[in-house]
């Protein structure tokens, strides 16, 4: 029974932790390599959810069906935005929060207008509505696959930037611009085209995330919130911190929230934060190759 | 002359590079001791180490017969150890007379600023001015200055400090000759007043204002004395010298 | 020195004077009057966040935290006050949870003057104790931010999950009114105006002077380069955070008025959404000058309040656009424009004065003024 409630638990925080790796991979690219505070991650996120709402309810496109669109969708729409309004603002760190959460807002009530204010509900894909039991063990299938994407999504993002010409000139650029333009990359395309990513993983976070949370113009801003903590702690610019950030807090909200109540559960995962951005500034694994 | 600085076997490593190490040194007061040596000799360390901006792995640092060792850096400021950085930092978004005004620092605690103008005229102030020649320029904001003349707001912050102790990073980095020669006039307005120890490249300054020269190498002190027995001496000739040679091989 | 003072001190009295003569143009239309209560309470967080980050660079974006214990500080005064016939005293959220007695906390709050006390001091008291807790391992910036955020998260998960104390999602509804002496302070009247726009103006006066004092200058200083300013000998973490204990306790002054010109505190003035407007109002403003911040929030929530009714949505668009083409393109906010167009015009009148002074040495004119020549 222990053995058993103890693994149950532990599947618990691993879905969390996929969860919260899923929210965080972009605002991870974004901050990690660009330095932006993408307030408007959890809008992206939004966006994505809606898009998803829209393809099924509308054009009746089922969930699976719609993640392509919806990344591309959401890389658009983020690369717009580069290309507008965040690309004027590298050299002022602190200001990008200001501005990405004006967007946000904007993003937030244009979408009120256009959807309405009320919940919206995204539905499971039929194959993926079951429950498997393994040892005694009761594991929501959808619960495994987004565990499962979250990890290809992370091996693509892996691959992208360690093994590929586009992420070598991205880490070019994050080290030194102006040493990067001198060689021949274009930073302007390669952030603009890093924005996009970030902004289209957020969109594909959030159409997983639609059917297990209700969908609304304003879900952003909880989602914004963890992801940050989840980046920060994890380390600027590292993808394995975040990975164990992730994984570290996912568990932690599982237990205390088995113990005590999900409320206490999150309090104690942001004093948690708090504590180590206080002792480990540079997070859990700070990425060397930024000074 | 007493010793007013007394190091003692120090030594730091950043990630198993040593850049200080076994470092003895001992500066006397009202003296003014130029530190020399190539890139990475360990020169700019041991300012950080004076002025607590680095902690030494091993060895003792005494000033005015106290051990600071592990004293914070603004407790060292109040001892009397103020301290130039080769990148001219001055307060951008403030004028000259505030920048100088943050400088006055005889009562830093919150208590007593709270009791303060932000500005207050004195003798002092119109004197410290004088010296630098900025006095024209009292209302202007750090930002507007040229590098020389903040150069020069950075020293005069000091002198307004007032510190027995001062420690200089290349003061006369990016100079134009003019100012170089003026900035020598500064520094030998300050002699004797306070204790000076200037890290500096440009031999000519050296050789205007050293009574003292240390010379480091690999973190260690390779050779001391006057300018002559310094210029002279075979072993500062080889580490040079060697290094040059190998340049241009 | 003194026309650095003489023309903000002018902006000051003006805002005041300003402020002070809204009861006698609105009349007896108590409603508006309680709705300008309402958006002056608002300017005192945007005011506290001049002072810590406009001032000496602290991004405090839980300032929410602060406003929302002054809120809870005072609701709890007035929920018992109102609560005084119920059986025991007791509010009535508490009945419904079933809390028998009233908790132990909860007994010094039937004194007014604890609940003051507890609105700023408890604001005050946390914020040293977070600051002491950052500033001396020598966070800033963005890490600063993340920290205040995720405080502010859990403050308030925390008022929303001790429901039986804190009256949770609901928060405290049906507040008495505020009694003084005996006398009882309608918050749609006069005399609740008056005592928002006197602390307001209190506040805006005494950050005047801090502001230009030498502790302000050092703020200042931090702002610009805390590393340097450590080598004059100032402690610069318990600078720090003394600026942002006074902004949390000047948040907390805010939060108590708000609380009381709306009757009720919630959990929603701990949520993310306002502290993050605060940061808008503050920036809309300009975040330099302590006034200019108060206009901000007055004008951004006049805007807002204007067009509420009927395109509430399409207001807070609007809020959003104007917020993002002030970051762009007035990083100093509304303020920053007025003082760079004054310095702009005093400068051109300069340039002309001098212009004029040397034309008439240049010009050797052989005959004084007053004379005729012959």
């Amino acid at each position: 029974m222990a053995v058993e409630s103890f693994f149950s638990q532990a599947f618990t925080g691993l879905s969390i932790g996929s969860i919260l790796l899923l929210i965080a991979l972009g605002l991870a690219i974004i901050y990690g390599s660009m330095g932006v505070i993408n307030l408007a991650h959890g809008e992206f996120l939004m966006l994505g959810a809606y898009a998803t709402w829209f393809m099924q309810s509308q054009l009746g496109v089922g969930l699976l069906g719609s993640l392509v669109f919806v990344f591309v969708m959401v890389a658009a729409f983020g690369w717009l935005l580069e290309r507008t309004i965040v690309q004027f603002l590298y050299h002022r760190p602190l200001d990008t929060i200001l501005a990405t959460w004006g967007i946000g807002i904007m993003l937030q009530q244009g979408m009120r207008l256009l959807a309405g204010g009320e919940l919206r509900y995204v539905e499971l894909p039929g194959s993926l509505d079951v429950t498997l039991s393994l040892m005694g063990l009761e594991l929501p299938l959808y619960r495994i696959f987004i565990i499962v994407l979250t990890v290809g999504l992370l091996a693509a993002t892996w691959y992208l930037m360690k093994r590929t010409e586009f992420g070598m000139r991205l880490r070019a650029v994050t080290q030194n611009r102006a040493i990067a333009e001198s060689y021949g990359i274009n930073s302007k395309r390669v952030y603009s085209l890093t924005f996009a990513y970030g902004a289209g993983l957020a969109g594909v976070a959030g159409a997983l995330v639609a059917p297990i949370k209700s969908v609304s113009p304003d879900m952003g801003t909880a989602f914004v919130v963890d992801a940050f903590m989840v980046v920060v702690m994890g380390g600027v610019g590292s993808l394995l911190g975040a990975v164990v950030s992730a994984g570290v807090l996912g568990e932690l909200t599982a237990g205390v929230a088995y113990l005590l109540n999900d409320t206490l559960a999150k309090v104690l995962v942001f004093l948690t934060v708090i504590v180590v951005i206080r002792f480990r500034p540079q997070g859990l694994f700070p990425d060397r190759t930024r000074s | 002359m007493s010793a007013i600085l007394d190091l003692k076997g120090l030594e730091v490593s950043f990630d198993g590079f040593k850049a200080v190490s076994g470092l003895d040194l001992s500066v006397g007061e009202g003296e003014l001791l130029c530190l020399l040596g190539a890139n990475g000799a360990g020169k700019s360390t041991t300012l950080d180490l004076i002025c607590g901006k680095t902690l030494p792995t091993a060895g003792t640092i005494r000033f005015r017969d106290r051990d600071i060792t592990e004293v914070h850096e603004f407790r060292r400021a109040r001892l009397g150890i103020g301290r130039k950085f080769q990148v001219p930092t001055v307060f951008r978004e403030l004028t000259v007379e505030q920048n100088l005004e943050v400088a006055r620092s005889e009562y830093p605690g919150v208590l007593s600023t709270l009791r303060r103008l932000g500005v207050r005229r004195c003798d002092r102030l119109e004197e410290v001015l004088e010296l630098v020649g900025l006095t024209s320029k009292r209302r202007a904001q750090a930002s507007e200055l040229s590098h020389g003349e903040t150069q020069w707001l950075e020293i005069a912050m000091l002198v307004m400090q007032d510190s027995q102790l001062i420690l200089m990073d290349e003061p006369t980095a990016g100079m134009t000759i003019a100012e170089t020669s003026r900035t020598c006039e500064l520094f030998n307005r300050l002699r004797g007043r306070h204790t000076l120890v200037v890290v500096e490249h440009d031999m000519s300054f050296v050789r205007e204002i050293a009574e003292r020269i240390t010379v480091m190498h690999q973190g260690q002190v390779l050779a001391e004395g006057g300018v002559t027995d310094i210029e002279n001496n075979e072993a500062v000739r080889e580490a040079y010298l060697g290094s040059r040679g190998i340049a241009h091989a | 020195m003194s026309q650095k003072w003489l023309l903000p001190l002018l902006g000051y009295v003006a805002f005041s004077v300003a402020i002070l003569s809204v009861p006698a143009m609105v009349g007896d239309n108590v409603f508006l009057l309680n709705k300008y209560a309402r958006y002056l309470a608002l300017a005192l967080p945007a005011v506290a966040l001049a002072l810590c980050w406009g001032q000496a660079g602290i991004l405090n974006l839980g300032q929410g935290f602060s406003f929302g214990i002054g809120a809870y500080a005072i609701a709890m005064h007035l929920k018992l006050v109102a609560s005084a016939s119920n059986p025991g005293g007791l509010p009535d959220f508490m009945g419904w949870n079933n809390v028998g007695a009233l908790p132990w906390f909860w007994e010094p709050f039937h004194s007014l003057g604890f609940a003051v006390l507890a609105g700023i001091g408890v604001p005050v008291l946390l914020a040293s104790l977070l600051g002491w807790f950052m500033f001396r391992a020598r966070i800033a910036g963005v890490f600063v931010a993340i920290i205040t955020l995720a405080m502010l998260v859990v403050g308030n998960l925390l008022v929303v999950d001790q429901q039986r104390y804190t009256g949770g999602l609901n928060g405290m509804t049906d507040l008495a009114w505020l009694n003084v002496l005996g006398l009882q302070i309608d918050p749609y009247s006069r005399a609740f105006y008056y005592l928002t726009a006197g602390s307001l103006i209190a506040v805006l006066m005494a950050g005047f002077v801090l502001v230009r004092s030498k502790f302000g200058l050092i703020l200042q200083a931090i702002r610009g380069n805390p590393e340097r300013v450590r080598y004059f000998g100032y402690d610069v973490a318990r600078y720090q955070s003394v600026a942002f204990a006074t902004s949390a306790g000047v948040a907390g002054i805010g939060g108590m008025l708000y609380a009381m010109v709306l009757e009720f505190a919630s959990p929603t003035f701990m949520a993310v959404p306002l502290s993050l407007a605060f940061v808008i109002w503050c920036a809309v403003g300009g975040r330099q000058s302590l006034l200019a911040a108060a206009i901000g929030a007055v004008v951004v929530n006049a805007i807002q309040g204007s067009l509420s009714e009927a395109f509430l949505d399409t207001a807070q668009l609007l809020v959003g656009g104007i917020f993002v083409l002030v970051v762009l393109f007035l990083p100093r906010g509304l303020g920053g424009l007025v003082e760079d167009t004054a310095t702009r015009l005093h400068g051109a009148g300069a340039r002309l004065r001098r212009g004029r002074e040397a034309v008439e040495k240049s010009v050797d004119l052989p005959v004084k003024r007053g004379e005729v020549a012959k």
